[in-house]
């Protein structure tokens, strides 16, 4: 607990005794770091010198640090006299959080003034209430707090609160961007947009899902291609676009990697990579996704902010520029790994399990390219998926993820009935 | 008239050094320097100019060349001022490599009504011209009336060195290049040429897990189509300003490569249609008339010097959405389509499928953003141009063979009568 508790101090200012969490089941808390140094152009590589300790005080040295780690080539300088003051709505828990934290980083290096409202109570009330395991006290506070922590150096406002009162939250204050990285039907995004719009906010923008596309037998999806009509997020869309706002935009992500996201993507291929396990990979493993560095979406992000004019009545899909193989994936992390993986193909239906349950992305192609944002934003992809996973995969090992015990059930069901594994080429 | 003639050789700079004998002009972008002529008071690169009666000069669209030739200039003078903005305005002087067979049918076309002046060079074993379909009589003619032939095998360097000296030709496009040694004989008989236009393929890119390719990926040098690349590769070593574009699949009208006309022929006999392994490989076409304007956009144009373009459809399709996108394109209901795998079968010497067996597709932005290309033909709407002009109307190129359909059928135990 030496670690944990020097870090208490550090930032609680005393020894607390730390209560987290209950041991979490594989995968739904999932340690990071958050560490911003070096973000250089090709490479998310959180540089942990060392002990935490150690970094940690880097890190505390203050603004210039940070600003100047993160790579200023990554985000364009708002000019003088157009720095904006931006409220983030972020969820608190799902894989999206990440885009707040992200973003709100590079809004300030942009020369933006952010306040983030984080749905629901503060973490540190939360962190009382529950217990916590031994390693699941490292792993919430690196994941949760010290990202707080992290932007509060920076000067972004922190406070929670609720979407259908953010004037509670947020009081007088006055925002001329708002983005929902929250809500994903109308009912929760409604007060928020409605509440923007009252209080004089120029510029909305909504982190929606590529989910909603429709499929069909071209690729990719586009923006502009059919959507599913129902879906909560393209009510929003619907909302947004008749609300009367200067400026809107909805941004449609699909899956990301990067530090602070706690949602399993790499790590259920580096789980089994770790241990030697054969990857199931549901027939025939060249479905095509997009696996994004959530820094390509901070920056899209962070230029629509700086453009709201050309950013105006857009949908964008809020992804990086290469799709990738879920065979592709496996090879990917596997090399980024230096180790070898084996691949076995399965079809789900006929051995009866649940794909959804047995593999993290959707078993289809599911590919989205972002078109409007090259054209419209100028926006271009700073990231490579083979180079970031690499990354990924040294916080994977130094948070200890590799040695945690977890349990394969349905791996193993799979395993069973699809006879000799094939090796990754 | 003679005096402001010879302001105006005063003004212009010698034509560029030619090298005859190695046989590459150094390709400098040259600016008229029009200071000091009476009427004028600009500077820069002039896309034409016009004398007016009192001699002073003006800009006008009339290219320079008209006036110079009118007054009987050498035209080594006036390649050297290059129209800028204006490129499209100026005549050029065509060589195509081809133009009896595909692409080259509707490039050029394209060219010659643009105003350029195109020379087919072919065997010859082709007709020169022929009405494509859904072209009238009257557009015909005057094509026909126009574009011009060379005789000649290309593969005969030195007849072809010697067929090109002392033509005017100043553009080339090489629509049937295959290795990079066909390119030497015609860039050393046409020591002013402005731009070499090479039609190459996106077959050259390295195979990847991340995809689509753009231009800045790795090719690969064992790729079957090793000698584009080697052509790429001896442009750019040239000092020609040069051009290439890569397209994926073409299709279209007259298209002699079976992609679309195969799956036409399984849908018009109402046979299932075998795809390899899942159906799902993503791959891409690209209609031939977009490919045409493509290379016309390229023309002249310095953006593109130097510059590697993959040029298809604006989307991409799985291959069993060809077999899908094909039946609304002919009208044809939905196929069945038949999924097999390729390594249980022995297929000889006989291709069962005609599309490379993996994810084949390109991004074309930098075209649209550098070039402002935009593709026209929607996947079915250009699969609908080629079947109502071509398949739909009883031609095709290569007679129906369901030899290795029959093999696949039979082992899966499928019947190939549907109903209807």
């Amino acid at each position: 607990m030496a670690l944990a508790q020097s870090v208490a101090s550090l930032t609680l200012g005393s020894t607390a005794q730390l209560q987290g969490p209950s041991s979490a089941t594989p995968g739904s808390v999932r340690p990071s770091l958050s560490l911003r140094s070096n973000a250089a152009a090709f490479s998310s590589q959180s540089h942990f010198a060392g002990s935490f300790g150690l970094s940690w005080s880097a890190q505390s040295n203050g603004v210039s640090t940070s600003k100047s780690n993160r790579g200023a080539a990554l985000v364009v300088r708002a000019a003088a006299g157009e720095s904006k003051k931006v409220l983030i709505v972020n969820t608190n828990s799902g894989g999206h959080a990440v885009i707040g934290f992200w973003t709100a980083k590079d809004l300030v290096d942009a020369g933006h003034s952010v306040t983030i409202l984080t749905v629901g109570e503060e973490l540190s009330d939360k962190m009382k209430k529950q217990p916590f395991s031994r390693f699941n006290v490292i792993s919430f506070f690196l994941m949760f707090y010290s990202q707080f922590l992290e932007l509060r150096e920076i000067g972004v406002e922190t406070v929670w609160g609720e979407p259908s009162d953010l004037g509670a939250a947020v009081g007088s204050a006055s925002f001329d961007v708002v983005l929902d990285n929250n809500g994903k039907t109308l009912d929760v995004v409604q007060p928020v947009a409605d509440w923007a719009k009252a209080n004089g906010a120029k510029q909305f923008l909504f982190i929606s899902s590529a989910g909603i596309y429709k499929s069909t037998f071209e690729q990719p999806h586009v923006e502009g291609d059919a959507v599913k009509e129902d879906a909560g997020h393209k009510q929003v869309e619907n909302y947004l676009a008749e609300l009367g706002l200067e400026s809107w935009a909805s941004f449609r992500p699909q899956y990301m990697t990067g530090d602070g996201n706690n949602k399993d993507c790499e790590e259920w291929f580096f789980d089994r990579i770790a241990r030697g396990r054969p990857v199931p990979i549901p027939s025939p493993g060249i479905q095509v996704t997009n696996i994004s560095h959530v820094r390509d979406l901070s920056s899209m992000l962070t230029l629509a902010v700086g453009k709201p004019e050309a950013a105006n009545g857009s949908i964008f899909n809020c992804v990086s520029d290469r799709g990738t193989t879920f065979d592709g994936l496996v090879k990917m992390c596997a090399k980024a790994a230096g180790k070898e993986a084996k691949i076995v193909h399965y079809d789900p239906k006929a051995i009866g399990v649940d794909a959804k349950k047995a593999f993290p992305f959707r078993n289809m192609h599911f590919y989205a390219e972002p078109r409007a944002a090259k054209t419209k934003l100028g926006w271009e992809s700073k990231t490579n998926l083979a180079e970031d996973l690499k990354a990924r995969w040294e916080d994977y090992v130094k948070i200890g993820r590799d040695k945690k015990d977890i349990k394969f059930e349905l791996d193993d069901k799979i395993l069973e009935v699809v006879s000799e594994p094939v090796t990754a080429a | 008239m003679a005096t402001s003639q010879a302001v105006l050789a005063q003004a212009l700079p010698a034509a560029s050094p030619v090298a005859s004998s190695s046989g590459i002009a150094q390709r400098k972008p040259a600016s008229a320097n029009l200071a000091g002529l009476p009427g004028t008071a600009f500077k820069g690169s002039v896309a034409g100019l016009r004398w007016d009666s009192n001699g002073s000069v003006q800009v006008s669209k009339s290219s320079l060349d008209v006036g110079v030739f009118k007054e009987g200039r050498t035209s080594s003078r006036r390649a050297v001022v290059r129209a800028s903005a204006d490129s499209g305005s100026e005549s050029k002087n065509i060589l195509m490599m081809g133009g009896t067979r595909f692409i080259g049918l509707f490039l050029a076309r394209e060219l010659v009504k643009a105003g350029h002046q195109v020379t087919l060079f072919t065997r010859g074993k082709a007709p020169i011209t022929q009405q494509l379909p859904g072209e009238s009589d009257e557009e015909y003619a005057e094509y026909s009336s126009k574009v011009k032939h060379l005789q000649g095998d290309r593969q005969d360097f030195d007849g072809l060195k010697e067929k090109l000296k002392g033509t005017n030709f100043n553009i080339v496009y090489d629509i049937n290049g295959r290795e990079g040694k066909e390119v030497e004989p015609i860039l050393e008989a046409l020591p002013g040429l402005e731009q070499y236009i090479f039609c190459s393929s996106a077959g050259v890119y390295l195979k990847s897990d991340q995809l689509p390719h753009f231009e800045v990926d790795a090719v690969d040098p064992k790729s079957r189509h090793k000698g584009k690349l080697d052509t790429e590769t001896l442009l750019q070593s040239k000092g020609v300003a040069w051009t290439s574009i890569r397209p994926v699949y073409i299709y279209g009208p007259l298209n002699y490569n079976p992609v679309e006309e195969w799956f036409f022929q399984r849908l018009k006999e109402g046979r299932p249609i075998p795809v390899p392994n899942s159906g799902m490989q993503i791959t891409q076409l690209g209609h031939v008339k977009d490919l045409a304007r493509a290379f016309v956009l390229v023309l002249a144009n310095e953006k593109a010097y130097g510059q590697i373009y993959n040029i298809s459809g604006a989307k991409y399709v799985t291959f069993d959405g060809i077999a899908k996108a094909c039946a609304l394109a002919g009208g044809f209901p939905e196929p069945q389509i038949v999924h097999y795998n390729p390594k249980d079968f022995d297929f000889g010497k006989k291709k069962a499928f005609p599309l490379r067996d993996q994810h084949f597709f390109t991004s074309v932005e930098k075209a649209e953003k550098e070039l402002g290309f935009t593709p026209e033909f929607g996947l079915v709407e250009g699969l609908k141009d080629s079947y109502s002009l071509d398949f739909g109307r009883g031609t095709f190129r290569k007679a129906a063979d369901f030899s290795t359909d029959d093999m696949i059928l039979e082992k899966l135990g499928i019947k190939t009568t549907v109903a209807a």
